[in-house]
């Protein structure tokens, strides 16, 4: 008998879990053409706005928290939640959710380049969006190669300008006061200093752009713009920037025969003057990091005489996030001059701007004339005239495995 | 001699442990300490600041991670303790096999596991709620709570239990009071893994909480990912206090409780203790 009722008891479960899996239907449909700005306002008052992004920097995750939560609960009374997290995490996420058809949790993503290329290409991201947005109109050009496009790979309104990055090598001046401007240079300088420079070794972000700047030093870029993704192609172009990397890998830090994983080991060695160099894919860094006291006072910023690479980052929407009309307003808010000069500010971020000078008043100029850089950093108008654009995204990772595949035992 | 020996086996491990854990306290209120220096040049409070300032997500995030760990240890416990009785005490077909089934869930790898109920709780609606972060978070305890309890209840039988039932006691008290008392050292020793498990999920948590359910881990994780070393010891040197505090009230709560309702299991318990 009471056999019969606990086996009774666990088939009722099963049954119940099987039935239960019927799935949630109801997709909230948002239908932008119909609304004005006004409604979507309106709509997006007293909401909850939920942003993913990485989370590894104290003071972006401080600026996030503080300034900008705080800025947009207070023009829009919308709560703007930040949620740490890789960026590949949340495109995992957002694949399962497309499977189970769910509705997400994640309104707004930080994205760019390659991870852009997935969403877009599996279609995780909800769009186009960005014509909407009245900042969007009024202070961004809209035909400018790094708005329409993001590491090669056509934008198309469906992801939003947050800011923008460029490359950059960091010496400490008391140290090296005459830092390499080109791969000659460097070549030489790692000869006098044997031991004391490395990178990190892809598929590290910033490792792998130190040496797409290497092979644009060597080969020039024009020809990767708008070349096709094939391996061959691709090895013969970049053949004499490889032979310089062997050429150099026995000068570098324990030879060559093994590199830092990541960047932020690069940057402890650095601090902990065990190399004499590290780079950085954001202009401002450094003086972030002098500040801190992670760095040496007397740290400063250098690019190659032929110019770095730069990219944009920039805000997308998932398909599935339950609060457009909130992400729309605060993606709107993130185009606005004071949270664009507010994240310029080193104290704050040291993000580069992406509104476009010739839409600003006379005023909106001074406010970003007026953030004061920090030590060792860049100013904006040198950053841009040097400024070189990515390779289309999938050369990334081709020219990673050509490199691992000469440079790797 | 040997009790020299002994001795300095003893200061070698505890150094092994203290010294590590020293070095994150330190690092945890370090500016700048540069590479053959041996102690930090600069100290500075910029990441526990971080932590305990007012309206602190850190902090928010800490009591999310305590509530769902103690719900888990709950929960565990009252799943495994029959379970280790079953593989314990009784002998039924199949046991052999049961027994390495319920070490799976350290077996299979905790991405595989979890990706599989990802998609079943989308269905159920579980995902991005803390109940699901808590059903989750059994999964990884289970292995340990059954192996423990199964090795208590092999060395202590039932024939206790059903002295107590011959007596004319019911089941609800001969568990309460024969049963848990005798197994209390395996009580205290699942449940205080079973919290650690639970309280340092990292993939499962965000995979199933998706965001949405910050746990402590959520927000450490990416400092130390980033190797912002000053952010990441002090978000550990937070992390291990609170694990420590969480043991030590496991341990006095259990012994405190059953220390007052002592009875035949406890004068059990003791005559064991006394022997060994």
């Amino acid at each position: 008998m009471k056999r019969k009722v606990q086996i009774g008891i666990i088939t009722s479960m099963i049954l119940i879990l099987a039935t239960s899996c019927g799935g949630h239907e109801d997709e909230t449909k948002f239908n932008l053409e119909e609304m004005t700005w006004e409604e979507i306002l309106e709509e997006a008052e007293g909401s909850e706005v939920r942003f993913y992004g990485w989370g590894g920097d104290q003071a972006i995750n401080d600026w996030l928290n503080g300034f900008l939560a705080e800025r947009i609960l207070e023009q829009y009374g919308i709560i703007l939640e930040w949620v740490p997290m890789n960026i590949d995490e949340i495109l995992n996420k957002l694949q399962g959710e497309k499977q189970g058809n769910a509705v997400g949790t994640a309104d707004m993503i930080w994205i760019n380049g390659e991870n852009f290329y997935t969403a877009k290409t599996n279609e995780l991201l909800y769009g186009p969006f960005t014509e909407v947005l009245p900042n969007f109109v009024a202070y961004i050009d809209s035909e400018d190669v790094e708005v329409r496009y993001d590491f090669g790979f056509p934008t198309e309104g469906f992801e939003a300008p947050y800011g923008k990055a460029q490359f950059v090598m960091i010496y400490d001046e008391a140290q090296t006061p005459d830092p390499p401007v080109n791969h000659e240079e460097f070549l030489t300088y790692a000869k006098q200093y044997p031991g004391e420079l490395t990178f990190p070794a892809p598929p590290d972000f910033t490792g792998s752009a130190f040496i797409r700047n290497l092979i644009y030093d060597i080969v020039g870029y024009e020809q990767f713009i708008g070349m096709e993704a094939d391996e061959e192609v691709v090895r013969e172009a970049i053949a004499p920037a490889i032979d310089y990397f062997k050429e150099l890998k026995p000068y570098l830090w324990r030879s060559g025969e093994t590199y830092p994983a990541t960047i932020a080991q690069l940057e402890n060695m650095f601090s902990d003057g065990e190399v004499r160099m590290v780079m950085a894919y954001n202009s401002n860094l450094v003086s972030q990091r002098i500040s801190s006291g992670i760095f040496p006072e007397t740290s400063t910023s250098v690019i190659f005489e032929k110019g770095t690479i730069g990219n944009g980052h920039f805000i997308a929407i998932p398909f599935n996030s339950p609060n457009k009309a909130g992400a729309l307003v605060a993606i709107n808010e993130i185009l606005s001059v004071e949270v664009q000069s507010s994240k310029y500010d080193p104290e704050n971020w040291g993000d580069l701007p992406v509104l476009n000078n010739d839409k600003l008043s006379q005023d909106e100029r001074a406010v970003f004339n007026s953030v004061e850089l920090g030590k060792g950093a860049l100013p904006q108008d040198v950053l841009l005239e040097n400024r070189l654009p990515e390779v289309p995204a999938p050369l990334v990772p081709i020219i990673d495995r050509i490199w691992m595949e000469n440079l790797l035992d | 001699m040997k009790k020299q020996t002994s001795r300095a086996v003893l200061v070698v491990v505890a150094l092994a442990f203290i010294l590590p854990l020293m070095i994150i306290l330190l690092w945890s209120v370090t500016v700048s300490w540069p590479f053959p220096d041996l102690f930090p040049r600069e100290f500075g409070l910029r990441g526990l600041a971080q932590i305990f300032e007012e309206g602190s997500r850190a902090l928010e995030s800490l009591y999310t991670s305590v509530k769902i760990s103690l719900w888990v240890t709950i929960l565990t416990l009252m799943i495994t303790i029959p379970g280790g009785k079953a593989l314990g005490i009784y002998d039924f077909p199949g046991k052999a096999f049961i027994k390495i089934f319920a070490l799976a869930p350290l077996i299979i790898s905790p991405v595989a596991i979890g990706m599989g109920i990802h998609s079943t709780f989308i269905r159920l609606g579980l995902t991005n709620t803390e109940l699901g972060v808590v059903l989750i978070h059994i999964v990884p305890g289970i292995p340990y709570g059954i192996r423990i309890f199964t090795n208590i209840f092999e060395l202590v039988g039932n024939q206790l239990e059903e002295q107590g039932k011959v007596l004319g006691a019911n089941s609800f008290q001969v568990f309460f009071h024969i049963t848990l008392p005798t197994i209390l050292p395996g009580l205290i020793s699942a449940g205080s893994m079973i919290f650690i498990i639970s309280f340092s999920q990292y993939f499962l948590t965000f995979l199933i909480g998706g965001g949405s359910v910050i746990t402590f881990p959520l927000m450490m994780v990416p400092y130390i990912q980033s190797g912002d070393r000053t952010m990441a010891a002090s978000y550990s040197a937070v992390f291990i206090v609170v694990t420590l505090c969480g043991l030590l009230a496991i341990e006095k709560v259990l012994k405190l409780y059953y220390s007052k309702s002592s009875g035949i299991a406890g004068a059990f318990y003791t005559r064991k203790k006394v022997k060994s």
